[in-house]
């Protein structure tokens, strides 16, 4: 299953988190983590309640990436409260134009 | 509950650490554009005179240098994928070399050849090597070195090769270290510091930024490596060449080296650009992009002086020489990437833990954009009058480009301070 280009096994929550990630700019690029295709993937484990989640930069060497991280575990923390998030960091497969959405490409002038 | 991230995350260097730096480079651009426009007669002498030599350094070693001292400390981690070594190191960097560059200005100003320059010098070669230690260890700590390490473990070299001789010609003055007088090796300590330090660190740090500012997936490790040695072997001949005082033709090869590692930097840019995914460049990349190609102009005027013009109109093209890298290429960078990088810095300063929280300005709003405009236009036009008031000898012309360049500093210093006195908005 995926929403938004984003690999999940809970669409329903998937939507949700996706509330307060779109709140999450790279500051950079001043586009939304979501758009920008930084998010790969969100796995629910209920039972457990555990939050794994597979994320990018648009380069491994951005200097904000520790700011990105950091606000994308904050903001799926505020959404799932009492549930353990575990933010992964991938550069596999690197992140390129093909992940941007197209809301994204339209603000970055495509 | 937090677990720790995974992956090759970028550690950033304390805000702390790199703030002072920009700060005491904006108050050296400021007090080297007023000795300036106090001292436009400069145009009218012959180079070596105590007012050249003081606004030279201050643009040099209190603009230039401590800006890029600023914004290496910050961006190390990028280029060597690892993390500072040491802030202590930095902070040694910075306090030995915030005070022994007036001490050597003023030293120049009042031209007193002994203590007060060596003093000065002195404490300039402490920064140094509290820098090129803590450079040298953040690179050889990362598992890897990539191009754009060496490139910056090579101009930290360059650096220091630069304020060492120049410690040997400040003594010189007084003891009879060297073979001949100091200003027989000026243009040596001159292209220690322009090409070693500047040009190589410039090429170093744009090749990875320019790229990654405008979200282009281009990289070319092969021609980096070329322009790397392109540049070594043009300063290095240029060293051989000068001390063996061969005739002036040989010049040429160094010249030709730096111009081709300028050219493929230049090409390398283009192509970065040509396949950015973000399309609406902003104003800061097109002055960095734009002073890219001021780099030729200093070449330009370095073929003229040696082929074109007899020997009693050099000292004059000689001068234009320094201006249009030190006034021209370096500021520009330095204008352009101020407010690409300061405001990213005061940014994660400010809102690094508050951006989940809602809509928080974005960092290119934490300067004025008007006045940023206004800076370059008053810029350009102070650089131009000053070139067209320096060939054409008119004094008119070079006070009313000092002025403006004094102007156009200001508005820097204020669009600064607006960066560094941001507070937090609510959220």
């Amino acid at each position: 299953m995926s929403v938004n280009n984003i690999i999940t096994n809970d669409t329903e929550r998937c939507n949700f988190a996706l509330i307060g990630l779109y709140e999450v700019d790279d500051p950079e690029v001043g586009l939304n983590v979501v758009d920008l295709g930084l998010i790969y993937q969100l796995d629910f484990d209920s039972e457990e309640k555990n939050l794994d989640a597979q994320i990018t930069l648009t380069t491994q060497f951005c200097p904000m990436g520790e700011s990105i991280t950091s606000n994308i575990t904050q903001a799926l923390s505020n959404a799932f409260p009492d549930w353990k998030i575990n933010v992964n960091l991938t550069f596999d497969p690197p992140w390129d134009f093909s992940k941007i959405s197209p809301e994204g490409r339209e603000f970055l002038g495509h | 509950m937090f677990s720790p991230l995974i992956g090759g995350l970028q550690k950033t260097t304390d805000y702390r650490v790199v703030l002072p730096f920009y700060f005491y480079a904006a108050i050296s651009f400021l007090v080297a554009n007023i000795l300036l426009l106090l001292h436009t007669n400069i145009t009218d002498v012959n180079y070596f005179n105590p007012y050249t030599l003081a606004i030279t350094h201050a643009m040099a070693l209190g603009w230039g240098t401590m800006i890029i001292f600023g914004a290496s400390h910050q961006l190390l981690p990028v280029l060597v994928e690892g993390k500072l070594d040491s802030n202590t190191l930095a902070y040694l960097t910075f306090s030995f070399a915030a005070i022994g560059i007036p001490i050597l200005i003023y030293g120049f100003y009042v031209f007193n050849t002994g203590y007060i320059l060596q003093a000065g010098a002195t404490l300039i070669n402490v920064a140094v090597i509290f820098y090129l230690i803590n450079v040298f260890s953040s690179s050889f700590k990362s598992k890897k070195r990539n191009v754009h390490a060496w490139y910056i473990v090579a101009a930290t070299l360059w650096l220091f090769s630069t304020t060492f001789f120049g410690l040997l010609l400040v003594f010189n003055f007084t003891q009879n270290i060297l073979p001949q007088n100091s200003v027989s090796y000026l243009s040596i300590h001159a292209h220690l510091g322009l090409i070693g330090w500047f040009l190589l660190m410039v090429i170093g740090v744009g090749s990875r930024l320019i790229p990654m500012f405008l979200i282009s997936k281009y990289t070319n490790d092969k021609v980096l490596w070329i322009i790397f040695i392109l540049i070594n072997t043009s300063l290095i001949s240029f060293i051989i060449f000068k001390t063996l005082q061969l005739n002036t033709y040989f010049y040429y090869f160094s010249i030709v080296m730096s111009l081709i590692a300028i050219i493929l930097f230049a090409n390398h840019c283009k192509k970065a650009h040509k396949i950015r995914i973000r399309k609406n460049v902003d104003e800061q990349m097109k002055t960095s992009l734009i002073s890219v190609l001021q780099m030729i102009l200093p070449i330009v005027v370095l073929i003229i002086i040696l082929s074109i013009l007899p020997n009693h109109h050099q000292d004059k093209i000689v001068l234009l020489y320094g201006f249009c890298i030190l006034f021209g290429w370096i500021t520009a960078i330095i204008l352009g990437m101020t407010f690409k990088t300061l405001p990213f810095i005061v940014w994660n300063k400010v809102y690094h833990k508050k951006a989940h929280a809602g809509k928080t300005p974005a960092p290119k709003e934490l300067f004025s954009e008007k006045i940023y405009h206004l800076m370059l236009l008053i810029y350009l036009i102070g650089f131009i009058a000053f070139i067209v008031g320096i060939i054409f000898t008119n004094q008119l012309i070079v006070k009313i480009g000092a002025a403006a360049l004094l102007i156009a500093a200001i508005l820097y210093v204020i669009n600064t301070s607006k960066v560094f006195l941001h507070k937090p908005q609510k959220i």
